[in-house]
C-alpha cells in the first residue's frame, strides 16, 4: 500500500498540544531508559530536576530568584527573535547582538555611572544597549533588503565577530581597557555592581528582580504590538506573502529594516538586564541564549505567550539539570542537553503530524508518477 | 642559524596543514549537503558525535579503519536524522541544525564524560592507531627543500581529506548523478518532473556529507593524542567550516585552497611568536597582533566574501538556490 501526505488545515488546538505533550513524555521516557542503564532512578532524577530541588530546601526562595536569571533573558530574547522570524527573516544573530548589548550596557556602567547616579544610570544602560545591538541586527538586515544577501549566513558571521571582540576585551591588558579589573594583574573583567545594578522589589525573602517584571511587560507589549496595530498586520502580510505586501503598496523594506531593527533591540534590552544584574561581562555572558532563543521561538511557532511558557520549561530543564548533577554526580550535566535535542526531534516530528495528513493512495487515483 | 630559521617556516606551513585538516572536511561534507539545497547548522555537532564515537571505538579494536568507518557512519547517523527530520517530515532545516549541534555537544560530552570515569583509553597505549596517524612521507616530493615536509610529510587522513575533495569535485561536476544532484538544489521542482527520486538523492548526500564531517572530527581527536579536557575537540571548527563553504564557493578544490588560506591565520594565531622571533625585522610585528583577529578573520573575510557576491547577482556564485527551502510536491 501507497502513502500520499497532504496538507491539514486548522488542526485544532487540543491536539496539537496533545502531540507535543506526546513528544515530550516519549522523550523524557528514552531519556529515563538511559538514566535506568545507568543505574540511576529516573524518577528520583527527573523530579530533583522538574523540582529544582526546591523541596524540603529552606532557602528555595534562593533557588527560584536563580531559576529566574536563566528564565528572563531567555525569555525576551526568544520574544525578541519571533518578531523578526515572523517576516522569515532568519535572525540566528542573536548571540552578536547580545554580546554588542552587554558591552554596550557596561561601557554606560562603568563611564557614566559615577556621573549619573544609579536610576538615570540604569535608564541609559539599556537605551546603549538596545541601540547598540539593534545596530548590528540591521547590517544584516540592510544587506538583505539591498542586495539580498544571505541573512542566515551574514548573522552567522556577525555572531563570531562580536564573540571574538569581547574575548579580545577579556584577555587584552592595557590602560585604555576599562573593562577590567585594575587591581588584578591576570585579565580578568571588572565588576560593576555597586555603580548599577537593577533593584530587586522584596517579597517577604524572596527579591523578585525588577527585570522579570520588565521583560513580562515587554512581552505584553509586544503581543499588542502583532495583535493590534498597523505594524503588526504589515509584519504578518510581510511573513506570508513579499508579494502581496508588495502589491498591496507596502513598503517591504521599510518594513523589514524597522522589524529587524526592533528585534535586535529587544535582544540588547536583554543583554542590558543581565548584565545590569549580573554585574560583570564575561565572555559567556549570553549563556546560548541566542541560539536556545531561536529553538524557543520556534517551539512556540512564534506565539508570544507560547514563549514564555516554552522558555519556563527549557530553563527548567538547563537549571533543573545542574542541580541534580550535584545530587547525581555519575549523570553528567550535559545530560540536559541531549534531553533537549531528544525532545526537540520528538516535538519536530510531531510538528509534522499537526501540519500534514498522511493518506493511503486510492487505486483510481494512483497515477502520480513514481512518488 | 639560517637553517634554523628554515626550520621555522617548515614547520609552520606543516601545522597549517596538520592543524587545519579537520576543516576541509567538515567543509568538503557541508558542500555535498548544501549542493543537495539543504543547509545544515549541525556541523560542529555532527564533527562531534563522529569524534567520540571514532576515538572510542577505534581504540577500543586497536584499528584505525575501524575508527574512521564508526567515525563516518556516526556523522552518517545524524545526516540520517536531519534528512529524515527535514526532507520527510518537512522540518525547518535551521532549527533541526541548530539542534543536531545542541544534541552533538551533549552527545560528546555525555559519552566522554562517562568513558573517562570507567577508562579513557590513552592514544599511545594503541599501537595500531599511533602507527596509522604517524606521518607517511610522499617519495619524492618529500625531499623538495622547504615545502616537502611541509606539504608532502603527513598522516594518511591528510591525504584521505585531498583525494575526497578532488572526488567529491569530479563528481559534481562531470557525472550524471552529479548533476543531477545540482539540479535538485538548484530548483526540485523542475528535477522531479524529469523523473529525478528527489528524496532518495537528498537522503544519500546528507548521509554521505555527514560522514565525511564525522571522518573530520574524528581527525580532531586523534590529532589532540585523544585528550579529553572541558572543552570540546571541534572547538568551533564546525562553524568556520560552514563559512569556509561560502569562502570556497561551493566547489570542494578551492575548499581545499579556502582550508589553506583559514588555517594560515589559525597557525598564525598559535605560532605567530615564533615566526617573529625567527624574523625580528620582516615579521616582528606579528608579535603585537591580538590572537583574536586571527580567530575572527576567517568570519569576516566570509562575511565580505557574502556580502561580494550578493551585490554581483548570481553571476558565476555557486551558492545553490533552492538552499535552506523544503521541497514539498503539492506546493509547486
Amino acid at each position: 500500500m501507497r502513502f500520499h501526505v497532504v496538507k491539514r488545515e486548522n488542526c485544532p488546538l487540543w491536539k496539537k498540544l496533545g502531540m507535543y505533550f506526546l513528544a515530550v513524555a516519549a522523550a523524557l521516557i528514552l531519556g529515563g531508559c538511559l538514566l535506568l542503564a545507568m543505574g540511576v532512578n529516573p524518577l528520583a532524577y527527573y523530579g530533583r530536576m522538574f523540582t529544582m530541588g526546591m523541596v524540603g530546601n529552606k532557602i528555595a526562595y534562593k533557588a527560584f530568584e536563580n531559576y529566574l536569571k536563566v528564565f528572563a533573558p531567555l525569555a525576551l530574547t526568544s520574544v525578541a527573535l519571533s518578531l523578526a522570524f515572523r517576516m522569515r527573516f532568519w535572525n540566528i544573530g542573536g548571540e552578536g547582538q547580545f554580546i554588542l548589548g552587554a558591552v554596550a550596557a557596561a561601557t554606560v556602567a562603568f563611564k557614566l555611572g559615577p556621573i549619573l547616579g544609579e536610576g538615570l544610570t540604569l535608564v541609559v544602560m539599556c537605551l546603549a544597549g538596545m541601540l547598540a545591538a539593534g545596530l548590528y541586527g540591521l547590517i544584516a538586515a540592510a544587506l538583505k533588503v539591498k542586495f539580498g544577501t544571505n541573512e542566515t549566513l551574514m548573522t552567522l558571521m556577525l555572531n563570531y565577530i562580536a564573540l571574538y571582540f569581547i574575548t579580545f576585551l577579556g584577555d587584552t591588558k592595557a590602560d585604555w581597557n576599562f573593562y577590567l579589573d585594575p587591581t588584578s594583574v591576570r585579565p580578568i573583567f571588572g565588576r560593576f555592581a555597586d555603580l548599577a545594578s537593577f533593584p530587586k522589589i522584596p517579597i517577604g525573602k524572596f527579591g523578585l528582580n525588577i527585570c522579570v517584571v520588565l521583560t513580562l511587560l515587554v512581552g505584553v507589549l509586544v503581543f499588542v504590538y502583532l495583535k493590534y496595530t498597523k505594524h503588526g498586520y504589515e509584519i504578518a502580510v510581510v511573513g506570508d506573502s513579499t508579494g502581496t505586501a508588495h502589491y498591496a503598496g507596502m513598503k517591504v523594506g521599510k518594513i523589514v529594516l524597522r522589524t529587524v531593527f526592533l528585534s535586535a533591540c529587544l535582544i540588547g534590552l536583554a543583554a542590558a538586564f543581565k548584565v545590569g544584574t549580573a554585574g560583570i561581562l564575561s565572555t559567556n555572558i549570553t549563556d546560548d541564549v541566542g541560539w536556545t532563543g531561536i529553538i524557543v521561538a520556534w517551539l512556540s511557532q512564534l506565539n508570544t505567550l507560547a514563549i514564555f511558557i516554552v522558555s519556563a520549561l527549557i530553563s527548567m530543564l538547563h537549571y533543573g539539570s545542574d542541580v541534580a548533577a550535584a545530587t547525581f554526580s555519575q549523570v553528567d550535566s550535559s545530560f540536559a542537553n541531549m534531553l533537549q535535542g531528544v525532545i526537540l526531534f520528538l516535538v519536530l516530528a510531531a510538528d509534522f503530524c499537526t501540519r500534514f495528513r498522511i493518506l493511503p493512495v486510492q487505486k483510481e487515483g494512483a497515477n502520480n508518477g513514481n512518488g | 642559524m639560517e637553517m634554523d630559521k628554515l626550520g621555522v617556516v617548515t614547520t609552520f606551513v606543516h601545522n597549517i596543514v596538520v592543524y587545519n585538516i579537520p576543516l576541509l572536511y567538515g567543509t568538503v561534507g557541508e558542500i555535498m549537503v548544501e549542493k543537495s539545497g539543504s543547509l545544515n547548522l549541525g556541523v560542529e555537532g555532527i564533527m562531534a558525535v563522529g569524534a567520540i564515537f571514532g576515538y572510542i571505538v577505534g581504540c577500543y579494536a586497536n584499528s584505525l579503519a575501524v575508527g574512521i568507518l564508526v567515525a563516518f557512519l556516526a556523522g552518517a547517523l545524524c545526516g540520517l536524522l536531519f534528512a529524515a527530520l527535514t526532507v520527510s517530515l518537512q522540518a525547518n532545516q535551521n532549527i533541526t541544525g541548530l539542534t543536531l549541534t545542541t544534541f552533538g555537544l551533549g552527545v560528546y560530552f555525555f559519552v566522554g564524560n562517562g568513558v573517562k570515569a570507567i577508562s579513557w583509553p590513552a592514544m599511545n597505549d594503541y599501537a595500531n592507531i599511533k602507527n596509522g596517524f604517524a606521518d607517511i612521507p610522499i617519495p619524492g616530493l618529500s625531499q623538495l627543500p622547504l615545502v616537502g615536509r611541509g606539504l608532502f610529510t603527513h598522516n594518511l587522513l591528510v591525504y584521505l581529506a585531498v583525494v575526497i575533495a578532488v572526488v567529491m569535485w569530479w563528481y559534481l561536476r562531470h557525472t550524471r548523478t552529479g548533476l543531477r544532484l545540482r539540479a535538485v538544489g538548484e530548483n526540485p521542482g523542475a528535477a522531479d518532473s524529469v523523473g529525478i527520486n528527489i528524496k532518495r538523492y537528498k537522503y544519500a548526500h546528507i548521509c554521505l556529507g555527514c560522514g565525511i564531517m564525522g571522518i573530520g572530527g574524528y581527525y580532531m581527536g586523534l590529532n589532540m593524542s585523544g585528550s579529553f579536557s572541558s572543552s570540546c575537540w571541534i572547538n568551533g571548527y564546525g562553524w568556520i567550516a560552514v563559512a569556509l563553504v561560502i569562502f570556497a564557493n561551493w566547489n570542494p578544490v578551492l575548499a581545499i585552497l579556502g582550508t589553506f588560506v583559514f588555517g594560515f591565520f589559525n597557525t598564525l594565531r598559535v605560532s605567530g611568536s615564533s615566526l617573529a622571533a625567527a624574523f625580528p625585522d620582516v615579521l616582528g610585528w606579528l608579535a603585537k597582533v591580538p590572537s583574536q583577529l586571527y580567530q575572527a578573520l576567517p568570519f569576516i573575510i566570509t562575511a565580505v566574501v557574502l556580502v561580494a557576491t550578493s551585490i554581483r547577482k548570481r553571476e558565476g556564485s555557486g551558492l545553490p538556490a533552492s538552499l535552506g527551502l523544503n521541497y514539498f510536491r503539492e506546493e509547486r
